[in-house]
């Protein structure tokens, strides 16, 4: 191929809508997003305040440079201070604690001094994540492995799994509202009774499952701490319809990298004489890793994103115990028109995102084969 | 396997003891035995295997099967314990479809996918092109940037696109807040979408643009004339992902939307849900009539979706 002129020219024109939209609505956004936090913005531009909304959303800048730094340091740490000799890994090790016990502290007075409501919505949101995402992938790794060992109906079996995750989630999200309603009636609570499960108040719950279980056993007094400090039943409520929806999805996804992995590979662990639990430790894990990995990222990534489903099945009831940071976010724009803050808020999930994706890549990127 | 290899030890080693003549029956014997409990094994195997997967698929469709159940009930059933509706009530569908306005929301949902999926799928394709099979600079760094925007999360570009939008509205000729396109416009080119279309577009063959160039055919021709056609499979993928994306947008057209004129069916049905409030009947009508269209798009391409959405997996 030439590089004429005449070639770049029409190679910039095929990709200029695209970029046009792309750079106005996707990329131009994130700078105009930190332009408008800076300012007191409701409906109109009003005068320029500096970082009042970061100030207000984050608490003391004290806390927030100590946690920043300290962050650094370990990393730092982590990656310069390198050596066998026991003395350069008791200063490593020390150096680490050190630094991570900074961080934490800085971020507990972050906590403190923010705006409480922000990270009640990052609690939920990680109580959303941690429930959610390990048990996606469990069951969608034994559904992958059952599907691919199924002789036949695997591609009806796959278009059921799939079922969920195509139906739109704003008509779905609205049956489940009303299976998880808290009438004695309601199906959550026809199948808990099946297996002994009293009456529950599923989506209009806003008590902690952990005091729920307390109360079964008749202990009525319990400290206020076990309420924030486990995810209500409401947001128990949402993470089962979340596996509901991603579990067809993930298992799409593990099948084709089930499959991919060549036959014979397991027909000469079998004449090595390896047993069905060694082959599965030994060359279903690692070929099946890039797969899983790609499932936990886009799920992470995801639970932060989550915001239609929970919109919907957010309930009176439930207080602010399902409202994650996308949910709190939003009602900054639509109910309390602060904009800025908004926009604020949004940039600090953006920057909390990225790292988190950061971490995951390096954390668990590591333990991912690619094959040589 | 474990058990196999032990159980041939042992039968050896008690054939030892009778004889030759013993050990070789015995041994024909123990193949048998094996045989039959490897059957037996075999079969425990598929019923795990097929019992699992069905409780699976009951798990996966029940939910759909008591949405559709409920949207037949009268009123009084919907508050007892009932699962079967007595008759069927095809009152309720039309009530919902009138009362909640329905019809008018369904088109503009309809509307508002088609202009989506069409500007997704015709910008998508070209900017995949030059991506894919030309040579220019900058082209990497271009296609860098294009995957950057993957990682901006809706939210953090909710604000300032809803003051672009806004500026748009009074300074084009055309109106955009309350209207399409506000709705379609800010959508129009996924950098998933490109994605998945310029590597697809990779794997053609060479030969193909060789051929078409002794021809006489330019870059515009072979990208409508014979590349598209190749990529019937990615161009559904995408266009199908596009549909749902648009058809399950909610927060964005209730910034944008103000009026009945151009709002979705998703705001809609929230709004029914809100005010119809115990009427439930009526509520999964409603839902049921909101899923259909995808449904519908999904029985008629799934074989092509689910290939595409392996193969999106898979390059990561």
């Amino acid at each position: 191929m030439n590089t004429s002129l005449k070639d770049r020219v029409t190679a910039w024109a095929f990709m200029a809508p695209a970029l046009l939209v792309l750079g106005v609505f996707g990329l131009f956004p994130i700078g105009y997003a930190f332009f408008v936090s800076l300012h007191h913005w409701r409906v109109k531009r009003g005068p320029f305040v500096g970082f009042e909304h970061y100030h207000r959303a984050l608490g003391d800048p004290l806390y927030i440079a100590l946690f920043v730094l300290s962050l650094g340091l370990f990393c730092a740490v982590r990656y310069w201070v390198k050596g066998k000799s026991l003395w350069l890994r008791v200063t490593r090790i020390g150096l680490e604690v050190a630094t991570l016990f900074a961080a934490g502290a800085g971020l507990l007075g972050v906590i403190g001094s923010g705006d409480s409501r922000l990270f009640d919505a990052f609690k939920v949101t990680a109580f959303y994540a941690v429930c959610a995402i390990p048990a996606e992938v469990a069951i969608s790794m034994i559904l992958a492995y059952l599907l691919f060992k199924a002789l036949s109906g695997k591609g009806f079996f796959r278009v059921l799994f799939f079922l969920p995750y195509v139906t739109p989630m704003i008509a779905t999200a609205v049956a489940f509202r009303i299976i998880f309603s808290p009438h004695p009636s309601s199906l959550a609570n026809q199948i808990g009774g099946v297996f002994g499960l009293g009456s529950q108040g599923w989506l209009f719950e806003s008590r902690s499952v952990v005091s729920l279980v307390l109360q079964a056993f008749d202990i009525t007094q319990y400290p206020a701490w076990i309420d924030a400090a486990f995810p209500s039943m409401a947001l128990v409520s949402v993470v089962l319809y979340n596996i509901w929806v991603y579990v067809g999805y993930d298992t799409v996804i593990l099948l084709a990298g089930f499959s991919a992995i060549p036959p014979h590979y397991y027909e000469a662990a079998a004449i090595d004489g390896a047993t069905a639990a060694q082959s599965f430790r030994h060359i279903t894990l690692p070929l099946i890793s890039p797969a899983l990995f790609f499932i936990s990222l886009i799920a992470v990534i995801g639970t932060f994103k989550a915001f239609n489903h929970i919109y919907i099945m957010r309930t009176p009831g439930a207080r602010d115990s399902v409202d994650v940071v996308s949910v709190a976010i939003f009602d900054q724009i639509y109910l309390f028109h602060n904009l800025a803050y908004a926009a604020a808020l949004s940039l600090i999930l953006f920057a909390v995102i990225l790292g988190l994706t950061f971490v995951q890549n390096r954390v668990l990127g590591r333990k991912v084969f690619y094959g040589d | 396997m474990v058990t196999d290899t032990a159980e041939g030890a042992g039968t050896g080693r008690g054939s030892r003891a009778d004889g030759p003549a013993a050990e070789t029956e015995d041994a024909r014997g123990s193949i048998a035995d094996t045989a039959a409990q490897r059957a037996a094994k075999r079969r425990l195997a598929a019923f795990l295997t097929y019992g699992g997967l069905v409780v699976a698929a009951v798990a996966a469709s029940f939910p759909f099967v008591w949405m559709l159940f409920t949207s037949f009930m009268t009123r009084g059933e919907t508050l007892r314990y009932v699962v079967v509706p007595a008759s069927v009530e095809w009152r309720n569908y039309v009530r919902a479809w009138s009362e909640a306005n329905f019809a008018l929301y369904f088109s503009n949902s309809l509307l508002i996918a088609a202009v989506q999926v069409g500007g997704t799928l015709l910008f998508s394709l070209m900017a995949a092109y030059p991506l894919a099979r030309m040579q220019f600079r900058g082209r990497e760094t271009i296609f860098l940037i294009i995957l950057a925007t993957l990682m901006v999360p809706e939210t953090a570009t909710m604000v300032p696109n809803f003051l672009t939008v806004a500026w748009l509205h009074s300074h084009s000729p055309i109106p955009w807040l309350n209207s399409w396109p506000a709705l379609t416009v800010p959508f129009m080119a996924s950098a998933f979408s490109i994605f998945l279309l310029r590597q697809f577009m990779r794997g053609l063959p060479g030969e193909l643009w060789d051929a078409a160039r002794l021809d006489g055919a330019g870059h515009v021709r072979f990208l409508f004339q014979i590349a598209l056609p190749l990529c019937r499979a990615p161009l559904l993928t995408v266009g199908m992902f596009t549909f749902i994306g648009s058809w399950n947008a909610l927060g964005w057209p209730l910034l944008v939307t103000s009026t009945q004129t151009w709002r979705p069916i998703s705001v809609a049905l929230l709004r029914f849900v809100e005010e119809a409030g115990a009427e439930t009947q009526l509520q999964m009508a409603g839902a049921v009539i909101a899923t259909l269209p995808v449904l519908l798009l999904y029985a008629l391409i799934q074989k092509e979706f689910t290939a595409g959405i392996s193969v999106s997996g898979m390059k990561g």
